[in-house]
């Protein structure tokens, strides 16, 4: 007995060494404690080597639960990824107004431009109300072209624009075998759509659809992390990330499916996307949100009927027309949206006194400059090169005066492929 | 050498042939180890954990993983509980299946009943504190039952669960039940009990005329063999605690809605495969009691072993009482089997 007694006194040692070696094994968790939350976080013990997401969102301050939700204090995946927002993406927007959301964040009053959510969600690219009111249209499903339906319920009780409400696009399986195609296959162009399968067509869902870059721009010696990594939020969208959807090829109007492109565009001039479109350099050479400003891409916070309904940039907010320069507004502000806008995107150092362009809306077009010499010069939002805005007044342009559309401009000075 | 104060807790000898493992099962003397094992961990737990909704899961992650060894001493807790069951099944069982609760031990063989009452209370009352995801069901279920009692039911779920639904003051009542109320009782009983082990005269053995000349053992080797049980015992529990941790969700929240896998604890599964037979007081209340009493009234309503008989495994003069309690633990076994399967 006392024989047994040892040897099992010697095994419980073994075992209390072997748990003693287990605890000095342990991981040294690494806390931070983000200065809006207060609450100490070890997200970083195993994600310190993920780059801040933004300089906008730096780390010491929003930290990593804010957004992404979790148990912040586990240490095993499985327990803090179990109340992950959003799974890998908290800007879904099944989940987005409560990781981006808040007065003080994206959701805040229109007044001081923070009502990023509001606009995104009623937005057009995310309502897909054009596309579908169309289709409903064309296939005898409903008597015009007024928009009723968007690829999810949503209300916009502000609307401006006579439409406050649309209802979920969820056709009856009685419904035209064509609609029903529609509902099943066309669906994936919207903002929160899942995307088409391969590398080129991939985005996130939400706001990281656009804001985070998944697709290599070509020229830089930039590369991309595997997918469920890319940890950046950007203003700076190149047009490779508008082209995961807007340049893949087009739906085929008989089969209602997806005819993905088939050749293999080698410069931008080719990776224009429409294959019919008439379209002239500045709209191959820039960037898409050169001229796609913020209240065209993201919305204004109305629901429109089709995308024509928000799309108002001209080519003579620029360029002016023969009779006038075009419209200026000099920056005397320091709290104006030109200066928060140039500061996410610093490609120019905005000053006060400079003069910016502006729209027909009086959007700025912060991105552009009045020179000391009467010339203006662009920089582009994602590449930063920088370009000479050349003028219609004073140039020899002979287009009728009264005829100073985009598509009167397109007769001369469209580019061919 | 001269008896220890253990020694003194123990008779001077007891008869060898019911000393020995094949017969006690080492379940008795285990359970009480599994008792210290479990105050001592619950006491190092009780420094930590916060008994309110917003607090409990965060402070049981805090000790899980930012207190040194706080992992292995919630683990530990956490074994030894479903240890401490397990074996007062098996002390259970071993008493019947020997016969050992014959008069004069009816009364003791009550309050070891009436101990595993409270040791299915206490395992309940300590899974609820998790107050995570995975206890929701048992929450809801659990506090539903009391409520379907007839007349008693709504006032025994307002003093059990405080409100109108499980919250802050459910919490806190589990809590003090666990720590306090529940624990303080058993201990008292479980006292009792072990002190009436010997005034009932120490384990049944058949009396001095009909016994041929047994050999016994003294107190120190009593002491010994229960060292070297206590030994294995916690080194098992100290391998288990370090490799296969104590189950750990997200803490709960009011608006996650209840999943389809939801489980009661291992447990309490048989009474939840019973539940899907319907009426919730029939199934959840009435039969667990109905099966508790006819467990209890054993010794009143079946055949004792005759006095020759005590001492040996399967006596004769018992075999009711073991074909009933067998077949209740089968259909519970079988029950909880069930509740197992995926597809049930």
């Amino acid at each position: 007995m006392r024989r047994w007694l040892l040897i099992a006194s010697g095994l419980l040692l073994i075992v209390l060494s072997v748990i003693v070696w287990q605890e000095s094994h342990r991981i040294k968790p690494i806390a931070l404690i983000p200065s809006l939350t207060g609450q100490v976080e070890y997200c970083l013990t195993c994600h310190s080597n993920l780059a801040q997401i933004s300089s906008s969102h730096p780390v010491q301050t929003f930290g990593c639960v804010i957004c992404h939700g979790g148990e912040r204090l586990a240490l095993t995946a499985d327990l803090a990824h179990s109340t992950l927002r959003g799974g890998a993406n908290p800007s879904d927007y099944s989940v987005v107004q409560t990781s981006c959301g808040g007065a003080n964040c994206h959701s805040g009053p229109a007044s001081s431009y923070s009502d990023h959510i509001q606009r995104a969600t009623t937005s057009i690219q995310e309502t897909y109300a054009g596309a579908i009111a169309s289709m409903l249209y064309t296939f005898g499903a409903e008597p015009d072209l007024n928009a009723r339906f968007a690829t999810s319920a949503v209300q916009a009780p502000g609307s401006t624009s006579g439409i406050t409400s649309l209802s979920l696009f969820a056709p009856a399986p009685s419904s035209n075998p064509a609609i029903l195609a529609f509902a099943s296959n066309c669906l994936n162009c919207h903002i929160s759509g899942q995307p088409l399968p391969g590398a080129k067509y991939f985005h996130f869902t939400g706001c990281a659809a656009c804001h985070t870059p998944t697709q290599i721009v070509p020229g830089t010696n930039q590369t991309l992390p595997p997918t469920g990594q890319i940890h950046k939020l950007t203003t700076a969208i190149s047009y490779t990330q508008c082209d995961t959807c807007h340049n893949r090829g087009n739906y085929d109007l008989r089969t209602m499916t997806f005819q993905a492109r088939q050749d293999q565009p080698t410069d931008r001039l080719h990776d224009y996307y429409q294959p019919i479109a008439q379209f002239t350099s500045c709209e191959y050479q820039l960037d898409c949100i050169d001229c796609h400003t913020r209240v065209e891409a993201m919305g204004d916070g109305s629901l429109y009927r089709q995308e024509t309904d928000i799309q108002y940039i001209q080519c003579k907010t620029c360029h002016g027309t023969l009779a006038d320069l075009p419209q200026t507004k000099t920056m005397t502000d320091p709290n104006d949206l030109a200066f928060r806008l140039a500061q996410l995107n610093p490609v120019v150092d905005l000053k006060l006194g400079d003069t910016i362009l502006v729209t027909s809306k009086e959007e700025p077009l912060w991105n552009t400059r009045l020179l000391s010499d009467g010339t203006y010069e662009l920089f582009d939002k994602a590449a930063g090169a920088q370009y000479t805005i050349p003028l219609v007044k004073g140039s020899g342009c002979q287009q009728d005066p009264s005829r100073q559309d985009s598509a009167s401009c397109h007769l001369c000075h469209s580019v061919r492929r | 050498m001269r008896p220890t104060f253990f020694h003194h807790l123990h008779p001077p000898t007891i008869p060898a042939r019911q000393a020995r493992f094949r017969y006690t099962l080492a379940a008795g003397g285990l359970a009480v180890f599994l008792v210290l094992v479990l105050i001592v961990t619950g006491i190092l737990e009780m420094f930590y954990y916060i008994p309110t909704p917003d607090q409990a899961g965060i402070s049981i992650q805090t000790l899980v993983f930012l207190v040194p060894f706080g992992g292995l001493v919630r683990n530990l807790h956490y074994w030894a509980a479903q240890f401490l069951m397990i074996v007062a099944l098996i002390h259970l069982l071993r008493v019947i299946f020997t016969g050992g609760y014959a008069p004069p031990r009816r009364f003791n063989y009550l309050l070891g009943m009436f101990l595993l009452v409270l040791l299915v209370f206490l395992d309940f009352s300590g899974y609820i504190l998790r107050w995570d995801e995975g206890i929701r069901y048992a929450l809801v279920a659990g506090t539903n039952l009391a409520k379907s009692i007839p007349l008693i039911g709504n006032g025994l779920y307002a003093i059990l669960v405080g409100g109108s639904g499980p919250g802050g003051a459910t919490l806190i009542r589990f809590y003090a039940w666990h720590i306090f109320g529940l624990t303080l009782v058993a201990i008292i009983l479980a006292g009792w009990h072990i002190f009436r082990v010997r005034r009932d005269g120490g384990i049944a053995v058949p009396p001095p005329a009909l016994r041929k000349g047994q050999p016994r053992i003294s107190r120190f080797e009593l002491v010994r063999r229960e060292v070297l049980a206590m030994l294995i015992a916690l080194g098992g529990l100290f391998l288990l605690a370090a490799f296969v941790p104590a189950p750990l969700a997200p803490p709960l929240t009011a608006s996650s809605p209840l999943s389809e896998t939801a489980r009661a604890p291992w447990f309490f599964l048989w009474v939840q495969q019973m539940l899907k037979l319907g009426n919730p007081f029939l199934w959840g209340v009435l039969v667990p009691a109905a099966a508790l009493v006819l467990l209890s009234l054993i010794p009143y309503l079946f055949p004792n072993p005759s006095a020759a008989e005590l001492g040996t495994w399967f006596p004769k003069g018992n075999r009711l009482a073991q074909v009933v309690a067998g077949g209740l633990f089968i259909a519970i076994l079988v029950l909880t089997v069930l509740a197992l399967l995926p597809s049930s």
